[in-house]
C-alpha cells in the first residue's frame, strides 16, 4: 500500500473511506438495475432485457442483470468485448438495431450455445456517462416496435449507467473522495499526491463478500482504532483546508 | 421500425425544400455523377476493419490497424497489413460504398477493438493518419460525445477540410453531442427510410445536413454474412459512395464544393 513518496496518513484515510463506503450505500444497485431492465422489458413488450458490464480490464462483457427468456442462463456469462453486436455497441458507443438475427447462422449458434434462447431482433445501447463507458443494455424481440425505441432505450441506459456509477462510487468512496479533492485543489503537488493515493487505494472491495468481511474487521477493531481513524480524518481535513 | 436520432427531420411531412444553387445552369445528377463508377477515388473507412473478399465488398486495397500494447502506456501504433473485421460494422459500411461506387479503392483503418479505454485515442490516431495520407473520402460511421475530445477532433476536421479530404460522418443515433459529425465542415448524415441508395435528402435545419437510407437496410456483415440493421452508421456510407462517384467524375473538388453539389442534387432540392 505505502509507496515511495506517498503519505501514510493519506493512505490510512483512503483505506478507511474505501471500507466505509459500501456500508453507506442506500440500496443494492443490482436491485435498481433489475427494476430498470424489468421496466424496459415491459415497455417494449420484449422477450428479454439484459445488462452486460465491462470487466475491469475492459476485455470482457459480463452479464450482470437479465430478465425474461434465457435470463437465468445468461447471468454471469462472459464474452470478449471485441466481438459481436454487443461488442460493437460498447466499442463504438453507438446503438444498433438488427431485425433478422436468426438468419445470421453464426450469431444464432453462438447465442444458442450460451443462453438457449435465439432472438430474432436486438436493440442494443451503450451504457455510458460523461466519465466513461460501462457496458451494454440489450432488448430482445420487441413486440411493440416504435420509431422512438432508440431514444426511449437511451433513457433507460442513462438510468442504468448512473445507477452503476453510483454503486461504484460507494464501493470506491475513498478513491472518489480523493479524486474530488484532487480536482478541487489548485496545488499541483497535493493534487498529484491525492490522485496517486486514490489510485493506490482502489481495492477489490467491489464484491459483496469482501465488503462484508471488511465491515466485520472494522467492527472488531475496537474503540481505540475507531478514535484513531476519526482523528486521522479530522487531521486530514484540517491539513487539506489549510492548503486550499 | 426504429428511427435513430435526427431521422425525423427527413420525414416527408417535416422536411422542407432547399434552394438549389442559383447558377446560370442547374447542377444536375447527370452532370454530377452519371457515368461515373468511383474509379480513381480512394475511400478510407475508419471503423472495425473491413472483410477482404466479402462478396458485397470485393477487394480491400489497403489496411492499417491502430493497436496498443496493453503492457505499456505507450502511444498507439499503426500496424499496416491485412486484418479482419472484428464486428462486421466496417464491412457493412464498405458494402454500401461499393454498391454506389463499384470501382473506388477501399482502405480499412481499424480503430475499434484496440482496447476500450483507448478507443478515442485510436480513433484520433486513425483519422489523423487518413488525413495525412490524403484519402479523397473518409467514412466515419462513429463518433464520440466526450467533451475532452472536442478540440482535437475539431482540429482534425479543419485539417481535412484544408487538405481536400472529405469527411463524411454519421451523427450519433441518440440526441446529444457528436464529434466530429457536428462540425460545420463535415458532411453529416442521419438515417432516413427507404432503400434507394441515390435517394438522399438535404436538411435545411442543422446540425445534421443530409439524410440517406439507414433504417432497416440490408448490409453485409462479418464472415460473408448479411443482416438488416438500423443506424445512422449505415446512412453515412451512402453519402460517402456518392461523394466517391462525384469525385471520380470531377477530381479535385473541395469539401465545400462537394457539399454544394450534394445539396443541389438532393431529392428535395428545388
Amino acid at each position: 500500500m505505502t509507496t515511495e513518496g506517498s503519505d501514510p496518513l493519506l493512505d490510512r484515510v483512503a483505506r478507511l473511506a474505501n471500507e466505509l463506503g459500501p456500508a453507506l450505500a442506500p440500496a443494492s444497485h443490482i436491485e435498481l438495475l433489475e427494476a430498470i431492465t424489468a421496466a424496459a422489458k415491459e415497455l417494449f413488450g420484449a422477450a428479454a432485457c439484459s445488462l452486460a458490464l465491462l470487466s475491469e480490464d475492459g476485455t470482457e462483457l459480463v452479464f450482470h442483470v437479465a430478465t425474461g427468456e434465457g435470463a437465468s442462463d445468461v447471468l454471469g456469462v462472459r464474452m470478449p468485448s471485441d466481438q459481436g453486436v454487443a461488442g460493437w455497441v460498447v466499442s463504438s458507443g453507438q446503438p444498433i438495431a438488427i431485425e433478422d438475427l436468426a438468419n445470421d447462422q453464426r450469431f444464432a449458434r453462438e447465442v444458442a450455445e450460451t443462453t438457449g434462447y435465439v432472438p430474432t431482433s436486438i436493440l442494443a445501447m451503450p451504457l455510458e456517462t460523461e466519465r466513461g463507458r460501462l457496458g451494454v443494455i440489450s432488448v430482445l424481440d420487441r413486440s411493440n416496435e416504435r420509431g422512438s425505441d432508440m431514444d426511449v432505450l437511451a433513457l433507460f441506459a442513462r438510468q442504468a449507467a448512473l445507477a452503476i456509477e453510483s454503486g461504484r462510487v460507494f464501493a470506491d468512496l475513498g478513491a472518489a473522495l480523493f479524486g474530488a479533492l484532487a480536482g478541487a485543489s489548485d496545488d499541483d503537488e497535493l493534487s498529484e499526491l491525492l490522485e496517486r493515493t486514490s489510485a493506490e487505494s482502489r481495492g477489490s472491495q467491489r464484491r459483496l463478500g469482501e465488503i462484508a468481511a471488511t465491515l466485520n474487521e472494522l467492527a472488531e477493531a475496537g474503540p481505540g482504532e475507531r478514535d484513531l481513524a476519526l482523528d486521522v480524518l479530522r487531521r486530514f481535513l484540517k491539513y487539506s483546508r489549510s492548503r486550499w | 421500425m426504429v428511427n435513430p436520432a435526427w431521422s425525423w427531420q427527413f420525414d416527408p411531412r417535416v422536411l422542407k425544400h432547399v434552394d438549389a444553387l442559383p447558377l446560370p445552369a442547374r447542377i444536375t445528377r447527370e452532370w454530377a455523377w452519371e457515368g461515373a463508377d468511383g474509379a480513381g477515388v480512394r475511400v478510407a473507412i475508419v471503423d472495425s476493419g473491413v472483410e477482404d473478399g466479402h462478396p458485397q465488398v470485393g477487394r480491400v486495397n489497403g489496411a492499417v490497424a491502430i493497436e496498443f500494447d496493453p503492457e505499456k502506456d505507450a502511444a498507439p501504433r499503426l500496424v499496416e497489413g491485412p486484418h479482419e473485421d472484428l464486428f462486421g460494422h466496417g464491412t457493412a459500411c464498405a458494402g454500401v460504398i461499393r454498391k454506389l461506387a463499384p470501382a473506388c479503392e477501399i482502405h480499412s483503418i481499424r480503430v475499434l477493438g484496440a482496447g476500450l479505454s483507448a478507443h478515442e485515442d485510436a480513433f484520433v490516431t486513425g483519422l489523423r493518419w487518413a488525413i495525412e495520407q490524403r484519402f479523397d473520402v473518409v467514412n466515419l460511421s462513429l463518433g464520440t460525445s466526450a467533451q475532452r475530445y472536442y478540440s482535437v477532433f475539431h482540429e482534425l476536421a479543419d485539417l481535412a477540410y484544408f487538405n481536400r479530404v472529405a469527411l463524411v460522418a454519421a451523427m450519433a443515433n441518440v440526441t446529444g453531442p457528436c464529434f466530429p459529425g457536428q462540425y460545420a465542415s463535415v458532411v453529416s448524415v442521419a438515417a432516413r427510410e427507404g432503400e434507394d441508395p441515390f435517394s438522399f435528402l438535404a436538411n435545411p435545419r442543422p446540425p445534421v445536413e443530409f439524410g440517406a437510407p439507414g433504417i432497416n437496410v440490408e448490409v453485409p456483415w462479418k464472415d460473408g454474412g448479411r443482416i438488416r440493421a438500423t443506424g445512422n452508421s449505415f446512412a453515412a456510407p451512402h453519402v460517402s459512395g456518392l461523394v466517391a462517384l462525384i469525385l471520380s467524375k470531377h477530381p479535385g473538388l473541395t469539401p465545400f464544393e462537394l457539399k454544394a453539389i450534394l445539396r443541389s442534387t438532393a431529392a428535395n432540392a428545388a
